[in-house]
């Protein structure tokens, strides 16, 4: 019996072994897409799927994604996708910096884009084929600050972000010194409250709760950085206005232009990455990829405000706003200093 | 910081935990330790989503959850009263099969899209009536949906149930000497069978709250631990109703706590908060001593024809 | 009756594999994607190159400490659900030692591997003392340790030894990271976690320490007559166990993951609990699950990227087979179905 068993064992091992084959993979490029939040997270996320389905429409390419990954499953499944034969790995995130920069130096034929990647990881890839992708923070921050500063009515504003990352911490600083800035020629003063980070981009109950806390410190404008957790944020703010009878909190939606998916949102900061995943396939094709940081910025036209929310901004605001807008492109926002770092 | 508003986020959060607790509670006092409540409110959750979506209804969407989390109880229950398997270990296990198939039904039932899917969460009292105010006692006794006093009111249920029925003794005495229980004629696999139905459908409505009366959304992982929070509150609770209630009170306040500290000062690392759960019921279980602790023949599978 | 019993605990297993896996190819099929390629994928994704295979192995070898600590722990009747946080506390260990203190090289290896051991079986030793001095379950209370280690760790790579912006802690530096093995991913540990292996059975089955364990594993009240030290065999059974989950914690950081971040370790303790009940306990064996537990994950992945079918299908395929072997290991185990044999023997008799 027990020789039996393991004759049998045996034999399925052996069979399985000689059955399977290798599979090569389709023609045409492929990029494919990696991400710890998921893509239905009503921000990042999304946004940035849609960026990439926008771009390899534009120039032919198929995607793939992998969505909602633990962080210590980062590098398996980039290097899942290389031993595919994908042509571009796109990474939204400065989080995976490390495992994309791990790949790379194994995979020197596949291209790698980390959006809001470091200035300085395309010069630590051994084999040059890792560029970052680079909105500016700052000027994310002032997109939404110069509304905030607009619209505050309690001169008290908040920022829920994901994880501690440079480049929301850039976010935050542009938002507050932008509010600042505004409000002051507008007469009033603004507090900018510590930002509170929920250490994840998926817990919206967290944002939720975040939420509540910062409402009760008096913060009437929402903006963040942190994809399902500002969705949770959303539905506090949206059931704080109900229980209030008229919409005076509101919130900066971003990346995307988010108007209409939540009554307290005024405004969107939008990110157009799907112009930079544009570039950088068009550099794979060309074979010039690598090595270097594309920027995003108002001036060319990779950062941009969206609509407003007709029904609570007022037709001043609007028009201040889109002045404000006009200034940070023309560079001279806030006295000048206003340049794309 | 206002002592207000942090009150009404700890009742806000210590609601789902109570549901969590008591069908632990309704578990153990049969003498079946179920850590798989983590594993059945995933299920709940994503179940009582599921059915709010497409109905329309959170209402409905609570009934669902709760089926769900009977169904996969009984799971659990043929598993550990039928095959007398290691109750542990089949909790275990549930834990590990609820949440990836609760994880895999909503892949496939919203499929990859990309939008946003948001549910309605069922009314508050508040809304019902048509109130609208920001007094902290009006907020307090108005401002909750009606599964909130349900949770309330099985606390007392239960507290009476176990104290003064002669079928609430009998169920406790199923836990605590199933073999003397069987010679006065209580059918002890029936009554455990039936603390696993009752406690499926508690810890499945728990699941459910959270995407029904507390966040719009389905998340991977929404229940974050309140399983085992829950086991932490029955054994710091003393196993019974108001015990149990004052451990999820005092828990929810810690995590409320926890939330606002970290908008303050960054002085003490919140996770050590977090902590006060776990750590409250090792040092309960430290100081009690084990002739107070829990249910007799809790854990241990009855054989009919062991002597 | 010796040789039912070793056929029902290799039969039960295998079948409840089998089954598991038809349901996954069901489950696959349903979803409209080809069950043969989404299960080739998984093989390849485990085995296909010699690259894979050692991704296999690494991710087996953390498994391979966890299940070995619930084997040593059961086999004295010692319930260490904590094999987790035992694991979380020699990393924790580890970490600081290879990031903060001034040692490099081999001895900071081993200076790692000792602390994380000593760690582990202390972090152990308060569910052991808990037992043992105040007659409490330890399977609560090492579940309780988990949370407790999860959120310590959570404190040491967000604030104590946090690196940058990113929760994470420091990388291990390259002069303290283990070596691969064979030039594969894995690195020792796997060796080192085979080697452990066969000690334990050794010390299980050929000393008379360890028959003495695992009489007070089997029935306590029968080897305290015969003058067995209870509660020195307890307490030395969880400090043990606890030694080796945090031993494979301190390798898991050094070889492996070099940082700890959100999610490190999560569930190897209890898997390691599933693996130790369906290998019987025996610590060879358990090995082999460990193996094939880990081909079925990294091979999901592979899976999951080729053909859009999600990891949850291969979780679900994996508590499937929990689900089942557990069960059926139990059912052969009641009086009613042995009743079945014995009766048949009988007739044919």
């Amino acid at each position: 019996m027990k020789r039996k068993m393991f004759a049998l064992m045996i034999a399925c091992v052996l069979t399985m072994t000689v059955a399977f084959a290798v599979t090569g993979y389709a023609d045409g490029r492929t990029v494919a897409m990696i991400c710890d939040s998921s893509i239905s997270d009503g921000g990042w996320g999304m946004a940035c799927y849609n960026a990439m389905i926008d771009a390899a429409a534009k120039c032919g390419w198929q995607t793939m994604y992998s969505d909602s990954i633990a962080q210590s499953a980062y590098y398996d499944t980039i290097v899942s996708y290389c031993d595919l034969g994908v042509n571009m790995i796109y990474a939204p995130g400065n989080q995976y910096t490390d495992a994309i920069l791990q790949a790379a130096a194994e995979y020197p034929e596949i291209a790698f884009a980390l959006l809001n990647g470091g200035e300085d990881t395309p010069a630590k890839a051994v084999n040059g084929n890792v560029s970052s992708l680079l909105p500016d923070a700052k000027q994310i921050g002032w997109i939404a600050g110069a509304l905030a500063g607009l619209m505050t009515k309690t001169g008290t504003i908040a920022f829920i972000g994901g994880m501690e990352l440079d480049t929301t911490k850039g976010k935050y600083a542009g938002y507050g010194e932008a509010a600042d800035f505004v409000a002051k020629e507008n007469g009033k003063s603004v507090k900018l409250l510590d930002p509170v980070y929920s250490g994840d981009f998926s817990a919206s109950d967290k944002g939720l709760e975040f939420a509540k806390a910062m409402m009760d410190q008096g913060a009437d404008v929402f903006f963040g950085d942190a994809s399902a957790v500002d969705s949770g944020a959303r539905q506090a703010i949206d059931a704080a206005n109900e229980a209030a009878g008229e919409i005076k909190i509101y919130d900066i939606a971003q990346p995307a232009d988010l108007l209409g998916q939540n009554a307290c949102i005024i405004g969107s900061q939008v990110t157009d990455n799907s112009a930079l995943i544009e570039l950088s396939m068009k550099a794979v094709e060309a074979g010039t990829f690598g090595g270097e940081t594309l920027y995003g910025t108002l001036q060319n036209g990779v950062l941009s405000a969206g609509k407003l929310n007709a029904d609570t901004v007022p037709e001043d605001v609007q028009t201040a706003y889109a002045g404000y807008i006009q200034q940070m492109t023309d560079g001279t926002f806030m006295g000048g200093g206003a340049k794309a770092e | 910081m206002d002592i207000a508003n942090l009150i009404l986020a700890a009742i806000r959060i210590s609601s789902p935990l109570i549901f969590l607790s008591l069908a632990e509670l309704y578990s153990q006092r049969a003498g079946l330790v179920n850590i798989g409540i983590e594993g059945i409110a995933a299920i709940g959750s994503l179940v009582g989503f599921l059915v709010s979506v497409t109905t329309g209804s959170p209402t409905l969407g609570v009934l669902a959850g709760a089926l769900a989390g009977i169904l996969v109880n009984m799971i659990f229950a043929f598993a550990t009263i039928t095959l007398c398997a290691e109750q542990i270990v089949y909790g275990m296990a549930i834990n590990i099969f609820a949440p990836a198939l609760a994880a895999f039904i909503y892949r496939v039932y919203f499929g990859s899209g990309s939008t946003l899917v948001q549910g309605d969460l069922m009314a508050t009292l508040e809304n019902m009536l048509g109130i609208k105010s920001d007094h902290f006692l009006v907020n307090l006794s108005l401002d909750q949906t009606p599964m909130v006093y349900f949770a309330y009111i099985l606390v007392i249920v239960t507290g009476i149930y176990f104290a003064r029925t002669r079928s609430g003794l009998n169920f406790k005495a199923v836990g605590e000497y199933p073999k003397a229980a069987a010679t006065l004629g209580i059918n002890v696999n029936k009554t455990r069978y039936l603390a696993c139905v009752i406690c499926g459908a508690l810890a499945g409505i728990g699941g459910a709250y959270l995407t029904t009366c507390y966040s719009r959304t389905y998340v991977d992982g929404n229940v974050a631990g309140r399983g085992f929070i829950a086991l932490a509150a029955v054994i710091f609770g003393r196993w019974n109703a108001w015990g149990v209630l004052a451990a999820c009170l005092f828990f929810g306040f810690c995590d409320a706590l926890q939330i606002r500290l970290q908008l303050v000062s960054n002085a003490i690392p919140y996770q050590f908060f977090q902590m006060i759960p776990y750590a409250a019921t090792i040092l309960v279980l430290a100081v009690i001593g084990v002739k107070k602790a829990g249910p007799k023949a809790c854990g241990q599978p009855y054989r009919k024809e062991e002597r | 009756m010796k040789r039912n019993d070793f056929a029902a605990r290799v039969f039960i297993p295998v079948l409840s594999i089998l089954v598991s896996f038809l349901i996954g190819a069901v489950i696959i099929a349903a979803m409209g994607a080809n069950p043969l390629e989404a299960l080739q994928y998984l093989w390849k994704g485990a085995f296909g190159n010699v690259r894979n295979l050692g991704t296999t192995f690494a991710r087996a070898t953390p498994l391979i400490f966890t299940t070995l600590c619930a084997c040593f722990a059961y086999r004295c009747g010692v319930f260490n659900l904590g094999g987790e946080g035992q694991f979380i506390i020699g990393a924790i260990l580890a970490c600081f030692i290879a990031t903060k203190l001034p040692v490099t090289g081999v001895p900071a290896i081993l200076l790692c591997a000792v602390a994380g051991a000593v760690g582990g079986g202390l972090w152990a030793m308060i569910a052991g003392l808990l037992k043992v001095y105040r007659g409490q379950n330890e399977m609560i209370i090492t579940i309780m340790l988990n949370y407790i280690a999860t959120l310590l760790m959570g404190v040491v790579y967000t604030n104590w030894l946090r690196d940058g912006n990113i929760p994470q802690t420091a990388a291990v530096p390259d002069e303290v990271k283990l070596p691969s093995f064979l030039g594969m991913r894995a690195t020792i540990a796997f060796p080192i976690a085979l080697i452990v292996g066969l000690l334990i059975f050794y010390y299980l089955f050929s000393t008379s320490s360890g028959f003495r364990l695992r009489a007070v594993g089997l029935n306590a009240t029968a080897a305290k007559v015969n003058g067995f030290n209870i509660k020195h065999y307890v307490l030395m059974s969880f400090a043990v166990s606890g030694a080796i989950a945090g031993l494979g914690g301190a390798l898991e950081l050094l070889g492996t993951q070099f940082r700890l971040i959100n999610g490190f370790a999560a569930g190897y303790g209890f898997d390691g609990v599933a693996m130790a009940l369906i290998a019987s306990l025996h610590p060879l064996t358990g090995i082999l699950v460990a193996v094939f537990f880990a081909a079925l994950r990294v091979g999901s992945t592979m899976m999951q990227t080729a053909t859009g079918v999600p990891t949850s299908v291969s979780d679900i395929i994996q508590a499937l087979v929990i689900v089942f072997t557990v069960a059926g290991l139990a059912m052969v185990r009641l009086p009613a179905f042995r009743n079945l044999f014995t009766r048949r023997a009988r007739k044919e008799a």
